[in-house]
């Protein structure tokens, strides 16, 4: 990986800050939603995501606004959304700031 | 847009049921009906079914096009029949409703209200049943939820079949002796199938996973829920296929309804566990106005299971039905069903408007929609005054009833402005209310917009 590309993979990080789970109302990837973000050298971002539940009436939507958020980064030429159910996602997985956000204490799975 | 879950005429379903709901609270606080008439009158009965045909079936039916999908993360099998039968259940309400008018006397006109409402309802209810147990079919093995809800099929089926009997001997047109006998003593197994089965044993399917979804919690499906789950379901089979076993053999009722009811209260009592459960090991502290109101209903329905367990006990429970049912209907069944409406079409009207949004722009969160502050009196409002109604219920006195009712009326009109505010987005901060190329949602009906 380049220097460039970690640089972008942060770029589409922040940008994917914009989209927001609606019940949760906090950014998808301080909430732990993003698993993976890759850059390729051709500008390609592969973004493996998950939601909070399976068959989440928002799950396009979240899919969806991840593509268009990380396409508006500049040097971003595609983007692939993979949904993911592995590993189920946990209130674990949100960063310090959601979790003190949404009142949740650390440590614990479910 | 492929894979997003968004029942077009779910909000549909709601309007119509919440219109049902407002007659239907008017109708008490004049004085129509029990108390004021005998239980089995002609008013009751126009009463009853605009309840629980009219507001409680047609907001489960919304709700589960809505959120069978989501138990079983599959799409509906159609979105295009939800309409018709919305359109033959409403038709063959009326149809009922004159027919009863017609039975007491109340109209003067030929007995034909009941078959038709015979017909147009069993159409209604079966392209409900059709869309929904295919969409419950591709998905199996089914998750523990969705399997609350096909039980809750059968019990719609079996509502509906009895209805279908009795609407036909009572419009004339059956006259075989089994079936007469079924008319003259199967509406307890009648109000069971749809109260019991259709809507309680539904609603907490639903509840479980909506209450996990909603407060953080883990999702169950241990023993103890599997326990619940048969026992329900072996409650409910014997007090319809063991209950009209039992009519058409002469055999006795109640001996029927007393196993099946032991059955029910163990189901209950499990039921009841789970959910302390749930609200224990909640991730989320703080929880919304419509956990919180969840609380109140199922509180309600702990109170029916123990007052029916202290009738039953004392032999006075044919005296006391009416105010277990009122608790049961109105405390719990209705309660869970405005506090879900608040939260569900919070969360409808911003996929709606929102959802083909982000990435795109800023979003509010679906908290932002509502004002929980100012709807928290009418549900407690609502909560307060159907539990009076109850206690007025009790000692049988028609004058506070009606009183208690009004108070019912008010509290409903109230919330439905909240919602009627949520799908206009009036209480949503303005610099974020329209985003570019975000559309106002139509109040009844619910589209996707492409992004």
């Amino acid at each position: 990986m380049t220097t460039a590309t970690v640089a972008l993979d942060e770029q589409v990080k922040e940008a994917l800050r914009l989209v927001i789970d609606p019940e949760l109302g906090y950014n998808i990837v301080d909430l732990g939603l993003v698993y993976d973000v890759a850059i390729a050298d051709s500008g390609v971002a592969n973004i493996t995501m998950t939601t909070t539940t399976r068959g989440c009436p928002a799950t396009s939507y979240l899919q969806a606004g991840a593509r268009d958020a990380a396409r508006s980064v500049q040097g971003i030429e595609s983007v692939d959304v993979t949904l993911t159910y592995e590993p189920p996602w946990t209130p674990q997985m949100m960063s310090v700031e959601a979790k003190r956000h949404l009142g949740i204490a650390d440590g614990g799975g479910w | 847009m492929p894979g997003v879950t968004l029942s077009r005429w779910t909000m549909s379903y709601f309007a119509t049921a919440l219109v049902s709901l407002i007659i239907a609270e008017l109708l008490m606080t004049v004085g129509y009906g029990y108390p004021n008439a005998p239980i089995r009158s002609a008013e009751s009965l126009v009463l009853v079914h605009l309840t629980a045909l009219g507001w409680l079936s047609l907001l489960m039916c919304g709700a589960l096009h809505q959120f069978v999908p989501v138990l079983v993360a599959r799409p509906l099998h159609s979105d295009v029949l939800p309409l018709p039968a919305l359109a033959c259940l409403v038709a063959g309400l009326a149809a009922l409703v004159l027919g009863f008018l017609q039975m007491g006397g109340l109209l003067s006109a030929e007995m034909i209200g009941f078959p038709v409402a015979a017909v147009l309802l069993a159409v209604g209810f079966a392209l409900v049943l059709w869309n929904l147990a295919r969409t419950l079919w591709a998905a199996r093995p089914l998750p523990l939820p969705a399997r609350f809800v096909a039980i809750g099929l059968c019990s719609i089926a079996a509502t509906v079949t009895l209805g279908i009997i009795f609407a036909l001997v009572l419009g004339g047109v059956a006259v075989n002796p089994h079936l007469v006998d079924i008319t003259a003593e199967g509406v307890p197994l009648h109000a069971i199938g749809g109260l019991g089965g259709w809507l309680t044993f539904t609603a907490m399917g639903v509840s479980y996973r909506l209450l996990a979804m909603f407060m953080l919690a883990p999702e169950l499906d241990g023993p103890r829920t599997h326990i619940g789950f048969y026992c329900g379901a072996a409650a409910l089979a014997v007090a319809i296929v063991g209950g009209v076993t039992a009519i058409c053999i002469g055999a006795s009722l109640p001996v029927i309804l007393g196993a099946s009811g032991l059955l029910g209260l163990c189901a209950l009592v499990l039921y009841g566990a789970d959910i302390l459960r749930l609200y224990r090991a909640r991730k989320r502290r703080v929880i919304e106005l419509n956990s919180r109101m969840a609380a109140f209903a199922l509180a309600s329905l702990a109170a029916a299971a123990v007052a029916t367990a202290v009738f039953v006990s004392l032999g006075a429970l044919a005296r006391h039905i009416a105010p277990v049912v009122f608790l049961v209907v109105f405390g719990w069944l209705s309660g869970l069903g405005l506090a879900k409406l608040y939260k569900i079409v919070a969360f409808l009207t911003w996929l709606e408007c929102y959802g083909p949004m982000l990435g795109k722009a800023p979003t509010p969160r679906v908290q932002d929609l509502v004002v929980e502050a100012r709807a928290v009196r009418w549900f407690v409002l609502y909560f307060l005054a159907t539990w009076a109604a109850t206690v007025a219920l009790f000692f049988q006195n028609p004058t506070a009833f009606q009183v208690c009712t009004g108070l019912m009326l008010i509290a409903s009109l109230c919330i439905i402005g909240q919602l009627g505010r949520i799908r206009r987005l009036l209480d949503v901060n303005p610099t974020m209310r329209l985003p570019t190329g975000a559309r106002l949602p139509q109040l009844l009906r619910c589209s996707v917009q492409q992004r």
